[in-house]
C-alpha cells in the first residue's frame, strides 16, 4: 500500500501518448525521479529526497490504482476517466492530449439521421460512454467491446459502426469511415484520490496552482 | 458439468469472516458497543428487510438501483435494508410521541447495497452508527462527531482525521448569486461528484460575476483549521453563509472541551448528499485506506417524510474499513485467548469434565479433550493449538 505513508506523494502515469507530456509538465513543477521512463523496469520509481514514487499503469487502469489510494494522485485522459466512472477527484484541465470521441460509421452504411442506426452493432473500446450517449437520445443499440483497432469491426463484420477515439482523423478516412456524431472532447486531468486530496491537502492543492500556472500560459502543451 | 459446482461458491459481494476475521470484528464492535453505553446511546435492532417504499421515502430513485429487491407473498416489493438511518427514522417517528426528546439510538449491524464490492466494502458490509434526534443545536451535533473520534480511537486508530463542512454554506453562496434552480442542480452534481473540472467549465459559461464564479470555484478546495473560517467569513456576505459558518466555529469550539480539536479539520468541499443534509458535514479519513472510515451530519428534513418533524443528527462507519485500516498500520491486536488444555486418561473424564468446570468458572478459556490421550500427544495437541497450559488428568 504505496499511498500508506504520509511522508511520500504517489502518482500515478498512464503508459502510452500522455506519458511523456505528463512526466514533462510535473518535472516543471519539480516532481521527478531519476530514472523516469515508460520504458523502466522498476515497477515503482522512487525520489527519496523529495519524497515522491512514481508508478506507471495501464491506461485503463489508473482510475483504479487512485480511486482505491494506491496512488495519491495520477494524470489520465477525460475519455478514460467517462468510461472507468471511478469516484475521483478531477482537480484540473492540463488541456494536453486533445481527442474527441466520435462516432463512425463505413461510407456504404450512411444513413440519414443518427436515428436509423437503431439496434446495429457498435465496436468500441468505450462500451460505458457510448451506451450513455445512445441512451441520451433514447436509441438501443448494441455494444461490442473491444480492446483496440476499432476500425477493423466493419471491414470484417463484426459490427456495422464504431465509437473511438479520435485525434487527427486520418485513421478513420484510411478505413473509409465517416465521422456521423461527436459524443465529447477529452484532454488529460489531474485526478486525486478523495481520502488522498483531504489527508494531504496542502502538498497537492500546491501542485494543483502550480501546474495551472504552466497551463494558463500555454507553457505545458 | 458437476451437479456441485456452485456448493463452495458464496453469491457476489458477500464473505466469510473465518475465526481470526471474526475475532477481529467482534472485538471491535464489543468496544464500539460499549462506549456507546458510556455515551448513553440505546440500541435498537431493526428488520434486515423492509418495504421498499419505507427505505425509498425520502431520497427516492437514486438509491433504489442499490437495493437489493424481492416480494413478499403480496407482491409488495421488499427490500434489505441499504443503511440504517431511515429504518430508524421510521422507528423514531412512530414513537416520537411517547418519549422525551433526545432519543438517542444505536446500532451495530449489517447493511446491503447492490454495487462494484470495493474495498472494505463488499454488497453486505457492516455498519456501526448513532442518529440523536430531537436537538436542533451544535451541541448535538459536537456530541455526535466526538463519539465517532472517540469510537477510532478506541478501535485502536491513532492517525485519522475529521474534515468537517456545511451544507448550508453553498446553499447560501448559490442564493446570494442568483442562480437558476437548473444551474444550482448541475453545480451540486459537479461538487458531489468531485469534477472541478466540470464545475469550472459550467460557472465560465454563466453570467456571473468574475467574483461570485470565484467563490463558487474555490469552495471544493477551502479546507483547513481556523484561519481558513476567517478566510470564508471574508468570502460571503449573505446571512445563510454566515450562520453555516457561525455554526462550524461553535461546533469546533465545543469539540475543544472534548479535547478533539486536533482531529478536525474544517473543508467546506465535503458534501456527502444534498438531498439529505441539510447542515455540518463530516468524513473521517485515515492514511492508507483510499475510502472514507466514516461520514455523517445533520438531517433535519428527513423525519417529517415519516409524518413527524424533527431534527436530527448522526454518523455511521464502516467495521471492515476499520479492520482494514488497523490491519494496514500494523495496529491489529487480537489474542484469540486459549489458556488451557484438559487432557485425560481413559477412564478419567468425569475428573477432567469437573477440572474444565472449574477452569473455565475461573474465567480462563479451556478446551476438554473429548477422547482419552497419552500425555506425550495431549502435549503435542496442546503446542499445536496454541494453548499456554496442559493439564493432565491421569
Amino acid at each position: 500500500m504505496t499511498s500508506n505513508d504520509m511522508d511520500y506523494l504517489t502518482i500515478a502515469l498512464p503508459k502510452g501518448k500522455l506519458f511523456q507530456p505528463s512526466a514533462d509538465i510535473l518535472a516543471k513543477i519539480g516532481y521527478t525521479a531519476e530514472g523516469l521512463s515508460e520504458k523502466s523496469r522498476k515497477l515503482v520509481i522512487t525520489n527519496e529526497e523529495k519524497k515522491i514514487k512514481f508508478i506507471i499503469t495501464k491506461t485503463a487502469d489508473l482510475p483504479t490504482y487512485v480511486e482505491y489510494g494506491a496512488a495519491d494522485i495520477g494524470i489520465i485522459g477525460k475519455d478514460i476517466l467517462l468510461e472507468e466512472g471511478k469516484d475521483v477527484y478531477e482537480l484540473l484541465d492540463l488541456k494536453y492530449g486533445f481527442c474527441r470521441l466520435m462516432v463512425a460509421v463505413p461510407q456504404a452504411l450512411l444513413q440519414e439521421k443518427l436515428s436509423d442506426y437503431a439496434h446495429m452493432r457498435v465496436a468500441t473500446k468505450f462500451p460505458h460512454v457510448a451506451e450513455r450517449f445512445f441512451n441520451s437520445k433514447g436509441i438501443q443499440m448494441e455494444f461490442i467491446k473491444l480492446n483496440g483497432s476499432i476500425e477493423l469491426g466493419p471491414m470484417v463484420g463484426l459490427a456495422e459502426i464504431i465509437v473511438d477515439i479520435v485525434e487527427t482523423g486520418r485513421t478513420l478516412k484510411e478505413n473509409n469511415l465517416i465521422e456521423i456524431a461527436q459524443i465529447t472532447n477529452a484532454t488529460a486531468r489531474f485526478i486525486a484520490n478523495r481520502v488522498s486530496f483531504k489527508m494531504k491537502f496542502d502538498r497537492i492543492n500546491q501542485m494543483v496552482e502550480d501546474l495551472r500556472v504552466i497551463v494558463e500560459s500555454g507553457e505545458g502543451k | 458439468m458437476s451437479k456441485n459446482e456452485f456448493v463452495l461458491q458464496i453469491p457476489y459481494g458477500t464473505r466469510d469472516f473465518l475465526p481470526h476475521e471474526a475475532a477481529c470484528k467482534r472485538e471491535i464492535e464489543a468496544s464500539i458497543a460499549d462506549v456507546f453505553v458510556k455515551w448513553g446511546y440505546d440500541e435498537v435492532v431493526t428488520p434486515t428487510i423492509e418495504y421498499l417504499d419505507t427505505l425509498t421515502i425520502g431520497n427516492g430513485r437514486e438509491v433504489e438501483p442499490h437495493m437489493f429487491k424481492f416480494f413478499d407473498k403480496n407482491n409488495r416489493t421488499l427490500a434489505l435494508r441499504h443503511e440504517m438511518t431511515t429504518p430508524i427514522a421510521r422507528v423514531a417517528a412512530s414513537r416520537l410521541n411517547e418519549v422525551e426528546l433526545p432519543l438517542k439510538l444505536s446500532y451495530i449491524t449489517n447493511v446491503y447495497r447492490y454495487e462494484q464490492a470495493q474495498t472494505g466494502r463488499q454488497c453486505e458490509f457492516y455498519q456501526a452508527g448513532v442518529e440523536l434526534m430531537g436537538v436542533p443545536n451544535a451541541n448535538a451535533d459536537a456530541e455526535v462527531i466526538a463519539l465517532s473520534i472517540e469510537l477510532l480511537r478506541q478501535a485502536g486508530l491513532e492517525n485519522f482525521q475529521i474534515c468537517l463542512g456545511q451544507v448550508e454554506f453553498i446553499n447560501g453562496v448559490m442564493d446570494q448569486v442568483n442562480l437558476s434552480p437548473k444551474q444550482q442542480q448541475q453545480i451540486k452534481q459537479a461538487m458531489v461528484t468531485r469534477d472541478l473540472v466540470g464545475l469550472g467549465e459550467m460557472l465560465d459559461n454563466t453570467e456571473l460575476t468574475n467574483n461570485a464564479k470565484d467563490i463558487l470555484k474555490r469552495i471544493p478546495l477551502l479546507h483547513g483549521k481556523e484561519d481558513m473560517l476567517k478566510q470564508a467569513y471574508n468570502m460571503v456576505y449573505n446571512e445563510q453563509s454566515k450562520r453555516a459558518l457561525d455554526n462550524l466555529t461553535e461546533i469546533y469550539n465545543l469539540l475543544k472541551g472534548y479535547g478533539f480539536e486536533k482531529y478536525v479539520n474544517f473543508d467546506l468541499g465535503v458534501i456527502r448528499d444534498f438531498n439529505y443534509y441539510t447542515g455540518m458535514v463530516f468524513e473521517a479519513y485515515t492514511p492508507g485506506l483510499g475510502f472514507p472510515l466514516c461520514g455523517g451530519g445533520r438531517y433535519d428534513n428527513m423525519l417529517s417524510d415519516f409524518g413527524t418533524a424533527c431534527p436530527a443528527t448522526g454518523f455511521a462507519l464502516g467495521i471492515e474499513r476499520i479492520m482494514l485500516a488497523l490491519e494496514r498500520q500494523g495496529l491489529a491486536v487480537v489474542s484469540t485467548k486459549k489458556d488451557i488444555y484438559v487432557a485425560w486418561q481413559e477412564g478419567k473424564v468425569l475428573d477432567a469434565i469437573v477440572q474444565a468446570k472449574k477452569l473455565r468458572d475461573e474465567g480462563n478459556s479451556v478446551e476438554l479433550a473429548l477422547w482419552a490421550q497419552t500425555e506425550k500427544t495431549a502435549e503435542e495437541y496442546q503446542v499445536s493449538k496454541g494453548y499456554h497450559k496442559l493439564v493432565y488428568i491421569g
